[in-house]
């Protein structure tokens, strides 16, 4: 009894001490000589440590030092399947980075975490316009787009000329049908990778054929619309002819469909332009096999694509500090620096200069003239809080169960927090 | 009991003597083993296949590949591979000699002593394995950062002993009760101390459950991911597991170094466990002499 | 005096020995496992938004939030099947596996060898080995089936061979590869205990003139109990806590129709925190109750006095 009592004692001890103690360590990065060390904490884009962002960011912070010896940018950087896990464990210990780079969390900036971004850079209109409200609150920009990205059509040329198709889908029914001849063929017709990786972006891409989204026009969630429900009874279709691969709710971007259209298997999908990187390292295909269209949609083409940003954030500092970060940032978002970081993953740059720059590359150049034209994901808390969670797990079901039930469901989720 | 242990070793040597014979049952029992074997080596063995498959290959609906090419294992090696190599062998290593000093002497007290707390001490242990280590992944990292052993060795050797202690203790408690207080006491009659006894007498007997701890304590540690992953960011300080995990990434999968890396992660263990082997074995047969 | 002072110190010795011995192991598991823990449960009872900022004391609302997910019954009775099924079907093949390779044939030793890749390899790369095997065009296991004759057609859009894309072929596939990787540590500990038994025991049974099935039915297997008991409870915890085959395979989908308790609580985790700490604690709660029956049923405490 009295030993229990004593483990009991020392429990809450440790765990008081715990929590408590924890938070940040003291030390600011602020030596008395002047010296300043800024934490960077990154997403790594890159596939194994020979091409991770860890070297990339070492290397710019590293010519960062040269030109301001007072200055040292201490980086890390985390993979992207693991990003939120360990960021959200990390932010929720109060263990807060002086830069973040990766997912935008308005939350941080409604909390009053954030620096606005007038304070830490020389030209806070460098970004692309099209993603500024999206890193916005209440109207004060916090984030800056560091790399975006705009989806389109692949198609690989070689499975076309072997199912006898000439052209590449403008509408939903042509889609359709060169879906069937390229199913009979032996290839995927169309990959739909609606499992839980990125399934809100393959969704969002066919609701804007049919006018429909996320939200309606009066930025209210409108998830099971008519025209949304329409779309995946659409999709089910597809499905059920066998136009896609069988089973979408467990089919996921990178692992299944990038990979199988690097090899060859699959007739068309929607993509971003990091697909090209992943042909080019399997060396099946060549440039010229394949190419992107933009993407089919009831009645023709999408006029306006689904762009996708991360973001550059700043968490608040002293003044000191946000100096230091102001220069570093004008530094690591200069033309040449995005411009590496865009050839090195097949993105694209997040200022409008760098982007300029790309417009008439012979891969990228496509992806970079959609960009200022395209539509976004919700910016609300509510979005990454509670809804995409829910998306990523469920929609995939809609195609193979009841879309109405299934966007029903997530529009209550949607609704009801709210 | 020991009148019957003295006869054991004899009747073995006897047995042994005799000329092996190829009996219809040695052969089935031979076929039959193999085929289990080949089973168990197959998706490994898929694995190295897969490494080795030339990369306009990968995907194709064959046993095998046309040829070889074994460049994702040369190329490896470029990236660092090696310092995590070394990371996950401290760590491991580590880790299995901080779980044998801690829960041999637990172990050996509860086996030997009768005292109050005895069984709520061996159920808290029991308890400790029933926890999740993701669903205590903020905890830890809480806890861990506080004390300043993120990016640590160090951090991840007590993580792992932590988590595979009760493993240890309830095994190693089993073969010290297992092993007749007798010898200890007649050890200690002739004048030597409880730990002499401890460690001339029973430590030797117990062996096979000491090796048995040592193998399952290594393995869950060279093994572990989840904890590393919150726990470092340093690629030099990141164990193995957590250099492969990043072949998946977040917009391509390097399968062909993803597979190599594998293959060569389990490798160590493979060959720890050869070269113990035979103790084990040997362990456990002196483990029925009581 | 002198005598009195030693019986004081020895009795002293006496009541801090115990702490003197099981002292490390005490300190290690309430740092490492009791602390975080303690924060789990702290956190269980918090309302904590969804990046992590403390808003106060939630009472019980968080597990009201976990009973009230409309899945949770069908994951729980999922749970329940899932262990069952792993822990039976890997018991039932180790027994078989250690008998066989307790008996003595050529090149015993590199079968054993064999035996253990599962257990050396990671669960996660494993996990990750079979879902290539499993791809529907050119996964291993589908171009041998198709081989045989078991499937009919295998291809990037063949649905037969899709087999992790259908929740009950996915589950049964992913307890197929947990027996996989549970069996290698059984077959050991039975081995181990297979060889504890002194032959002589077999010898009397043989000349009473016992089959070989009934002495081991009447022999072996009531003297393997304590190994089995063992065995049978480290798989239950291992294989209820069991993640990364799941998570690898299939994470749960479509849906949540292949998650077990400890995989929703990771879905959970995405949108809420304080939820799957919850669901954590109801987790724990389960495993509690799973042992509970398990010991109940295997009458553990006469076997230990």
């Amino acid at each position: 009894m009295k030993r229990s009592f004593v483990a009991s004692a020392a429990i809450c001890a440790v765990a008081g001490l715990v929590l408590s103690g924890c938070g940040s360590s003291g030390n600011n990065g602020e030596a008395a000589n002047g010296d300043i060390t800024l934490t960077f904490l990154g997403a790594d884009y890159g596939t194994g440590p020979a091409d991770s962002s860890t070297a990339y960011w070492q290397k710019v912070a590293a010519d960062f030092h040269k030109a301001n010896p007072k200055i040292t940018v201490k980086v890390s950087t985390i993979n992207w399947n693991d990003y939120d896990t360990k960021v959200k464990t990390q932010l929720q210990n109060k263990d807060y980075p002086d830069i973040l780079q990766g997912e935008f969390f308005p939350q941080y900036a409604t909390d009053h975490l954030l620096a606005p971004l007038s304070d830490v850079m020389t030209n806070p209109d460098a970004g692309l316009a099209v993603f500024k409200d999206g890193f916005s609150v209440g109207g004060v920009q916090y984030g800056i787009p560091f790399d975006t990205s705009a989806r389109a059509l692949f198609y690989n040329k070689l499975a076309f000329t072997d199912a006898g198709i000439t052209n590449p889908p403008t509408t939903w029914d042509e889609l359709k049908t060169d879906a069937g001849k390229l199913k009979a063929k032996g290839y995927i017709g169309y990959a739909l990778p609606l499992g839980p990786e990125e399934a809100q972006a393959e969704s969002y891409l066919w609701m804007l054929g049919n006018g429909g989204g996320w939200q309606n026009s009066s930025g209210k969630y409108a998830i099971n619309s008519a025209e949304n429900i329409e779309t995946f009874q659409f999709l089910k279709g597809l499905v059920d002819a066998g136009d896609t691969e069988p089973n979408p709710a467990t089919y996921d971007r990178t692992a299944d469909s990038a990979t199988a259209f690097a090899q060859g298997k699959v007739g068309m999908e929607s993509n971003g332009p990091f697909l090209t990187a992943t042909i080019a390292a399997a060396g099946k295909l060549t440039t010229s096999d394949y190419a992107a269209v933009p993407m089919p949609g009831k009645t023709g083409p999408l006029t306006q694509t689904l762009g996708v940003a991360d973001a550059l954030q700043v968490f608040k500092g002293s003044a000191t500090k946000l100096a230091a970060v102001k220069k570093f940032l004008d530094f690591a978002l200069n033309d040449d620096n995005q411009l590496a970081w865009a050839k090195k993953y097949a993105l694209l740059p997040g200022t409008q200069s760098a982007a300029a720059k790309l417009e008439n590359d012979p891969i990228l150049g496509a992806f970079v003239k959609a960009l200022p034209n395209t539509v976004l994901y919700p910016s609300d808390s509510n979005w990454t809080a509670t809804v995409l969670p829910a998306i990523k797990k469920s929609i995939g079901t809609a195609v193979t169960g009841d879309p109405s039930k299934v966007l029903g469901q997530l529009q209550d989720l949607a609704t009801s927090g709210s | 009991m020991t009148a019957q242990a003295l006869d054991a070793p004899a009747g073995r040597r006897a047995r042994r003597r005799r000329p092996i014979r190829f009996s219809t049952k040695k052969l089935v029992c031979a076929v039959l083993a193999y085929i289990v074997a080949l089973i168990f080596l197959v998706p490994y063995a898929e694995m190295v296949v897969a490494a080795a498959r030339p990369k306009d290959q990968l995907t194709d609906p064959t046993i095998l590949p046309s040829h070889f090419d074994w460049s994702n294992f040369k190329t490896l090696w470029s990236t660092g591979l090696g310092r995590n190599l070394q990371v996950s062998l401290e760590v491991a290593g580590g880790a299995t000699l901080l779980v044998l000093l801690v829960a041999l002497p637990a172990a050996y007290y509860t086996a030997r002593q009768q005292f109050r707390g005895r069984t709520a001490f061996l159920l808290l242990v029991l308890v400790t394995q029933m926890f999740q280590p993701t669903a205590m992944l903020v905890g830890i990292y809480k806890e861990f950062s506080s004390f300043g052993l993120t990016d640590s060795v160090f951090g991840l050797i007590l993580v792992n002993a932590g988590f595979n202690m009760a493993f240890a203790t309830w095994i190693l408690n089993a073969y010290f009760s297992s092993i007749p207080v007798e010898l200890e006491e007649a050890a200690m009659v002739d004048g030597t101390g409880r730990l002499g006894a401890l460690l001339r007498i029973t430590l030797p007997l117990a062996w096979p459950g000491v090796v048995t701890a040592l193998i399952f304590t290594f393995i869950s540690a060279w093994n572990e991911l989840v904890i590393a992953l919150i726990l470092t960011t340093t690629p030099s300080k990141q164990p193995l597991t957590v250099a492969l995990d990043s072949y998946i990434g977040g917009y391509q999968i390097d399968w062909g170094h993803l597979f190599a890396a594998s293959a060569i992660a389990t490798i160590p263990v493979i060959v720890l466990f050869a070269a113990i082997e035979r103790k084990v074995v040997g362990g456990l047969t002196a483990g029925s002499i009581k | 005096m002198a005598e009195t002072v030693t019986a004081r110190t020895f009795s002293r010795r006496r009541s801090l020995a115990p702490l003197l011995w099981l002292g490390p192991a005490l300190v290690l598991i309430l740092l490492v496992v009791l602390t975080p823990v303690f924060i789990m449960l702290r956190t269980a009872f918090r309302n904590i938004d969804a990046i992590g900022f403390d808003h106060g004391w939630a009472g019980w609302r968080n597990f009201r939030q976990v009973f009230h997910e409309p899945d949770l019954h069908a994951v729980l009775l999922r749970t329940v099947w899932w262990v069952v099924a792993v822990v039976v079907i890997t018991m039932v093949f180790s027994l078989a596996l250690a008998a066989l390779f307790n008996q003595t044939f050529p090149g015993r030793r590199v079968a054993r060898w064999a035996l253990i890749a599962p257990w050396a390899a990671s669960v996660f790369m494993t996990a990750v080995v079979f879902r290539w095997m499993l791809q529907p065009g050119s996964g291993l296991i589908n171009v041998l089936m198709h081989r045989f004759g078991l499937l009919d057609k295998i291809g990037d859009n063949a649905s037969h061979a899709d087999w992790l894309g259908r929740p009950e072929a996915a589950f049964w596939w992913m307890i197929a590869v947990a027996v996989f990787v549970s069996i290698p540590f059984t077959t050991y500990a039975l081995l181990a205990g297979l060889q504890t038994i002194p032959p002589e025991v077999y010898e009397a049974a043989r000349v009473d003139g016992s089959s070989t099935m009934r002495s081991y039915v009447s022999i072996t297997l009531p003297l393997l109990r304590p190994a089995l008991t063992v065995a049978t409870l480290i798989n239950i915890m291992n294989v209820f806590n069991s993640f990364p085959i799941i998570w690898e395979m299939t994470r749960g989908g479509p849906g949540d129709q292949t998650a077990t308790t400890t995989v929703f609580m990771y879905q959970i985790k995405a949108q809420s925190i304080p939820e799957a700490a919850a669901m954590s604690v109801v987790n724990f709660g389960f495993v509690i109750v799973i042992v509970l029956v398990f010991l109940k049923a295997s009458r553990w405490k006469e076997q230990v006095s």
